[in-house]
């Protein structure tokens, strides 16, 4: 085993190039646009407000806050879907450099997930400057939302790995992963509450990690610290995402430039 | 000292045939256990320091291959390469350019790509400029610049990582007479700091002015390699008959 068959350990010397490239990223993405990095934050933000007036309209009974514990899933699930979208085609995106040097190719499924993150900050941002506008004023224990983003950047990275090395052998994956993370919209509490579920939503719910990621991330927004084992719960599915999309990448990035 | 060594490299494709009209661009039927495409076969030899060594070879011959192969980017299926030095790849027309951003951001971009630290390849940039001559362009987004500006700076960027062998693949053609010129010129005082340069190239009169020795492959196996004069009649003979043999 040689320190590269470990996730990220092998591109620490190269952070530097994975930050600019990352910004170069968020650059290019917005080039021609009037509002530029404004885009971020609207993207979400439009997407409230159409759920909102949407779910509003037709719920009899509406929770309190409920804009507040809509616009948080709906950002983390937006950022989930631009990572790994941005990871499936990082290595298709960038045959022309893979083809012309040898870097390692992690280099590229990394520097998407680092692009979504530093796009997820501003979002955040966004998020946390909203809340005075529906007078809304966050528990202490908000303090523990950088360990849910902390979590999703992983979450994001292990399946990046996957679907970097997949989509290089086979382009079937986008339009199936355009499906899943549609789905995921939907089987992730989002604009619906856990004691609201049953059945097979809620049985879904349970093995769904982003699912579980965003009930976290409800949990601390509204003062209430989750339990020692939804932590380890969510953690352990993460991790072991985060670490068998490396050992398949591993195996199968040797010859992805052939199949390209 | 020899800057490389190969020792029976061989690299084998699976056939990339396209069949149908849907599926990935590769076999919808199963490729066949021979199906196999030798792209490179038994390929030896050593390039001491500070040779300008040169390959040619028709199209399909392997060129891009070999390069590619002792660059890393290929896996040889068999086979020894033993490199002794730091090697940079000038392969692609400007390695992580991109066309949206400017010469400057491309030229961080790149030089960052090849190895270099940020604040490195940041103090080279007006260097860069001035080569290629596109001081005035540096604020043109790359999708502005014609091909053989693109080459001219990613020429410049290129030489920049100061390796101590540089694998060039056919991209200076696009550059005109003089910069050409400029680019031989670096060549040369490459060979005098005792670097070791693989250059491939149609161009068969530069390649004979600027080569030690040439190396002429034809469907992945070494025909010849020695003097420049003599592989290069041999190629002609060769073509020559070809053009004979289809009338």
């Amino acid at each position: 085993m040689s320190k590269d068959d470990f996730p990220l350990i092998g591109l620490w010397g190269k952070r530097s190039l994975v930050f600019n490239f990352a910004l170069m990223n968020i650059k290019i993405r917005y080039k021609g646009t009037y509002l530029g990095l404004f885009w971020t934050a609207l993207e979400p933000l439009l997407l409230f407000v159409l759920l909102y007036v949407v779910f509003t309209g037709i719920r009899t009974s509406n929770k309190e806050d409920f804009a507040i514990y809509l616009l948080i899933g709906i950002i983390l699930h937006h950022t989930f879907a631009r990572g790994t979208q941005g990871g499936m085609m990082s290595l298709r995106e960038n045959i022309s450099i893979l083809s012309s040097i040898n870097i390692k190719r992690e280099l590229f499924p990394v520097t998407t997930t680092v692009t979504a993150s530093l796009l997820l900050l501003v979002e955040v941002a966004v998020f946390l400057g909203f809340m005075p506008f529906v007078e809304f004023i966050p528990e202490a224990t908000i303090i523990l939302l950088p360990i849910v983003l902390f979590l999703l950047f992983f979450l994001i990275l292990g399946v990046s790995y996957f679907l970097s090395v997949i989509n290089a052998f086979t382009r079937d994956v986008q339009p199936l992963w355009g499906i899943i993370v549609m789905a995921l919209f939907f089987i992730t509490p989002i604009f619906w509450y856990i004691d609201e579920a049953s059945g097979i939503l809620l049985d879904i719910h349970n093995i769904n990690p982003l699912g579980q990621l965003v009930e976290i991330a409800h949990k601390v927004i509204f003062g209430e610290i989750p339990h020692i084992d939804d932590w380890l719960y969510v953690s352990a599915w993460i991790f072991g995402i985060f670490f068998v999309g490396k050992m398949v990448f591993n195996k199968l990035e040797k010859n992805i430039l052939e199949k390209m | 000292m020899d800057s490389l060594i190969l020792e029976n490299v061989s690299k084998i494709f699976d056939s990339i045939k396209s069949k149908g009209k849907f599926g990935p661009d590769k076999n919808k039927v199963l490729p066949k256990k021979n199906d196999k495409f030798v792209a490179l076969e038994n390929i030896s030899f050593r390039v001491p320091q500070g040779e300008i060594f040169g390959i040619i070879g028709n199209n399909g011959s392997g060129k891009t291959t070999l390069l590619r192969t002792i660059a890393g980017i290929y896996h040889q299926n068999q086979g020894k390469i033993t490199i002794n030095g730091r090697m940079a790849p000038l392969l692609n027309i400007g390695t992580g350019f991109n066309a949206e951003l400017v010469a400057k951001e491309n030229i961080v971009l790149s030089g960052m790509l090849s190895g270099l630290s940020k604040s490195k390849i940041k103090s080279k940039v007006d260097e860069i400029l001035e080569f290629s001559e596109l001081k005035e362009f540096e604020n043109m987004k790359l999708k502005h610049y014609s091909s053989g500006m693109r080459a001219r700076l990613a020429f410049a960027t290129a030489i920049q990582i100061n390796p101590d062998i540089l694998l060039v693949d056919e991209i200076l053609s696009v550059g005109d007479y003089s910069f050409r010129k400029k680019s031989y010129a670096a060549f040369y005082a490459f060979k005098k700091n005792k670097k070791t340069i693989l250059y491939v190239s149609h161009n068969l009169d530069a390649m004979a002015k600027l080569c030690d020795r040439i190396l002429l492959l034809r469907h992945g196996k070494m025909i010849m390699l020695g003097n420049p004069k003599e592989v290069i009649e041999k190629h002609k003979e060769i073509i020559g008959d070809e053009d004979i043999s289809k009338n």
